[in-house]
């Protein structure tokens, strides 16, 4: 027993905590409707008599409650119609006011007689009751039947005993009245049926919306199940919040709060899949656990008859209230270990699943009466509140990764296009190798074969032959093909290079010959590139000059002169020979080679000038193109 | 006395030549091969002062003989004939060991000339020959090309001197002018560039084997 004791007085305590919260809570969500109006009065007791009677029952035995009168504490285990009657005076105003009574809460429905006319009706008192729980009550007070005093106001108020509902704010009850003028009283409705119906509405309406989205997404992104579970989640909860405001369901009171247990039931297993899922774990057990949950809170439900729905409910609330608690620490346990992308998703989740945590409480508080009853359902409009928050992040994270992947998408793309690119450049270039190769290969098959097979029959002839321009021929025929074989082969050469090349040839033959040989062509700064073609070519030329001069012209000095421009050379070869005689002046090629050298030189582009005279020796000058 | 090998392998050119040889060495023995085969086969059995190679063999190159000879015997003198007057062709075989090398087709007398002058010790230089040393030498003395344990062959500035002077066209009696030194001074610096730049291919070569793991003892 003590250990009851101390649950009453820490239950007294929780109260009285509860009730500053509350207080703070009504003042910043419906301050002024604490605030004293002018001219409006509250009534705060009433005489009450439980009674089916058509009209207040005036010879029953009459007992006095305060109000606010919440059936749960003063007739547990009771169903309604009850009778209450209140006596009041009217407030000094203006006699032109019209006056009316605002009752903020009556459950489930209620019927408003004053001095015995009917002023109001809530909806049907019978099965199924209209369910005006969390709908303010609007009474106009008609001037016609009011006294100045002593005005009596007869509240027949049709609810349940706690038992027979899921949640405390649907058992039955009749709070404070008050009466005053019309237009304030109005205002207060207004307010308060904002805060309790349409916000609840707007925000069904939302969830709805969104919940679809998140279908929609988790359609067309199997790989993320948890967004189809989030929209289900947000569907659910909109449709489980018609509670609050459908005011006439086609079922009775019983159906009706059974339903919303179900649903209840539903939503836990469909938020703790979201949270597994969204931490990106799986479990099977965990699945079928949840679906058997589903089966088995109406089972239990149906077992412990109408008459425990409460208690029943009540057990279930705190194991589902427990398990969504146990899967939010699992999924921000998890997040957490994700490291540094878990930690940036881990605060704004763990400080919206803490807040979630504590309106739980607050909920479960009030059920299990440690708190009383709010005027405003924070939880009613917080919670969806807080599912379009984790929407919204979803959605969020949804065009992200829309975008990363658009923005991969491209990155690829223009990579393919690059490598593409790249494989075709190299391909082409591959080709343009390979055919290089095959050329370099064929010409190089085609000089061997000509050195081995054409050279070595030249050769043979060169030395065997018995007549000594046979042989002179074939030797000239060798050192030709030789040249010929470099032209095909051979790489572009230095000027430089050549310039020593048939220097060295030229003096050494020269002088073989006895011959001065006096050879001057410039050796610094010749980076320009000569052809092995030119080469070639050039050093035919040279070679004739040179033979030419040895044979034919009975020089003693040869002077050579090489200069080199920008875009040509010019090669001046003289000697101081006899020069070509007259008679040959018009076909200078014979025996002396000039028109082949003229020939090789108008090849490249070039002139060779032959300047001759009768003992004045030969000039030749030689310009090619470089 | 001397004992020649003459590697040819057409019978004409091969009589040419030994005609020839025996105008330069009167009192020449001579031992004719007509494929690679048969000269390495040759060298084994016998001592050779002077060995004219040609490179185009029907089964295989004269350059093999050449380094086989300079491996066997070093004191004998390779002199490549042939029809290949490039660098290309020429290069490889005095790297491997060749003391010169004469044209085929040359008229007769100029043949006669250059062997002399290759026997008397003045083997021919050209300029892209000259050209190929330098550049040669050039890789070889840069160090981060050159492996670490390869000895070091480098040529003094004599006869880097020489070498410039060929490949810039000058013949060998016109650098002797010019450096006043007398033409056997100048021969013997060819040959000493000859014998360093097989000296050093040899020891290239040898490492390069040794890398690749052919020699396996």
């Amino acid at each position: 027993m003590p250990c009851i004791r101390l649950l009453h007085t820490l239950a007294r305590r929780l109260r009285a905590g509860a009730r500053c919260v509350a207080a703070g809570l009504l003042l910043s969500v419906a301050g002024p409707a604490l605030a004293d109006e002018p001219g409006v009065v509250q009534i705060n007791q009433a005489a009450v008599v439980a009674s089916a009677a058509p009209a207040f029952p005036t010879n029953a035995s009459l007992q006095t409650v305060r109000l606010p009168d919440e059936w749960a504490d003063s007739r547990p285990q009771a169903d309604g119609p009850v009778w209450y009657r209140l006596q009041f005076t009217l407030p000094a105003t203006d006699a032109s006011t019209l006056m009316a009574a605002y009752i903020d809460r009556v459950c489930n429905n209620a019927e408003v007689w004053l001095n015995g006319s009917i002023v109001f009706s809530g909806g049907r008192m019978g099965e199924p009751v209209t369910r005006n729980c969390y709908y303010p009550q609007l009474v106009t007070l008609p001037p016609a039947l009011l006294n100045p005093q002593g005005n009596v106001l007869d509240i027949k108020v049709q609810g349940y005993a706690l038992q027979h509902v899921a949640s405390r704010q649907r058992a039955g009850g009749l709070s404070t009245v008050r009466i005053g003028p019309h237009a304030v009283l109005a205002a207060q409705h207004a307010r308060q049926t904002f805060w309790n119906i349409s916000l609840v509405q707007v925000i069904s309406a939302m969830l709805v919306l969104l919940g679809i989205v998140m279908l929609g997404m988790g359609w067309q992104d199997r790989r993320n199940p948890y967004l189809g579970y989030f929209g289900l989640l947000a569907i659910g909860w909109a449709a489980l919040s018609a509670r609050l405001w459908w005011r006439q369901p086609p079922f009775d009171n019983a159906t009706g709060e059974f339903l919303t247990c179900v649903g209840f039931g539903v939503l836990v297993g469909l938020a703790i899949q979201f949270l597994v899922r969204y931490a990106g774990l799986r479990s099977r057990k965990l699945e079928i656990g949840l679906l058997l949950q589903c089966v088995l809170v109406p089972a239990t439900l149906a077992l412990a008859g109408a008459d425990r729905l409460y208690t029943m409910t009540s057990g279930w609330y705190l194991l589902l209230s427990a398990e969504v608690m146990a899967a939010v620490t699992l999924y921000l346990r998890v997040t957490w270990r994700k490291g540094l992308d878990g930690r940036a998703e881990f605060w704004p989740m763990a400080f919206m699943l803490m807040g979630v945590g504590v309106l739980v409480l607050v909920d479960l508080a009030t059920q299990h009466q440690l708190v009383t009853l709010l005027p405003v359902h924070v939880l009613h409009f917080s919670m969806p509140l807080m599912f379009l928050a984790v929407g919204a992040r979803q959605i969020q994270i949804f065009g992200r990764a829309l975008q990363l992947a658009e923005a991969s998408r491209n990155s690829l793309e223009s990579r393919i296009n690059e490598v593409t690119a790249e494989i075709e450049r190299n391909f082409s270039q591959m080709a343009e190798l390979r055919v290089e190769q095959v050329t370099e290969k064929e010409r190089k098959r085609i000089a061997a074969d000509l050195h081995d097979d054409l050279g070595a029959k030249l050769l043979t002839i060169v030395h065997t032959s018995e007549s000594e321009r046979i042989s002179s021929l074939a030797r000239e025929a060798l050192e030709e093909m030789r040249l010929s074989v470099r032209g095909l082969t051979g790489k572009p050469m230095q000027v430089a290079d050549a310039l020593a090349d048939w220097r060295a040839e030229t003096v050494s033959r020269l002088s073989q010959a006895n011959i001065e040989a006096d050879w001057r062509s410039p050796t610094e700064d010749v980076n320009q590139q000569l052809s092995a073609r030119a080469f070639v070519q050039t050093t035919r030329i040279l070679r004739e000059a040179v033979s030419n001069i040895i044979k034919h012209s009975g020089a003693s000095h040869c002077k050579v002169r090489c200069s080199i421009g920008e875009h040509d050379f010019v090669l001046v070869v003289q000697d101081n020979g006899k020069g070509i005689p007259m008679e040959l002046d018009g076909k200078l090629d014979r025996g002396h080679g000039m028109a082949s050298m003229k020939h090789r030189a108008k090849q490249m582009q070039g002139q060779c000038l032959v300047e001759s005279g009768p003992g004045y020796g030969t000039v030749i000058r030689l310009t090619l193109p470089l | 006395m001397n004992k020649i090998l003459l590697l040819e392998d057409l019978p004409e050119i091969r009589a040419w030549v030994k005609a020839l040889v025996l105008q330069v060495f009167p009192q020449a023995q001579i031992s004719e091969a007509a494929r690679v085969h048969d000269a390495l086969a040759l060298i084994s059995a016998e001592r050779f002062e002077v060995a004219l190679v040609d490179l185009g063999l029907p089964d295989g190159s004269g350059v093999d003989v050449v380094a086989a000879l300079r491996e066997s015997q070093p004191e004998a003198q390779s002199v490549v004939v042939t029809i290949h007057d490039d660098d290309d062709h020429l290069f490889p075989a005095l790297q491997a060991g060749a003391f010169g090398y004469l044209l085929k087709e040359q008229p007769r007398e100029h043949f006669v000339e250059q062997l002399q002058r290759i026997s008397q010790g003045e083997p021919p230089l050209t300029p892209s020959i000259a050209r190929r040393v330098i550049a040669y030498f050039a890789a070889q003395n840069k160090p981060q090309e050159r492996p670490q344990n390869l000895p070091h062959v480098s040529l003094t500035d004599r006869e880097n001197e020489v070498l410039l002077w060929v490949a810039k066209g000058f013949t060998l009696p016109e650098i002797g002018t010019q450096l006043n030194l007398s033409r056997h001074t100048i021969a013997d610096y060819v040959k000493q560039i000859y014998r360093k730049l097989n000296v050093s291919s040899r020891a290239e070569a040898a490492l390069e084997a040794q890398r690749l793991g052919l020699f396996r003892r």
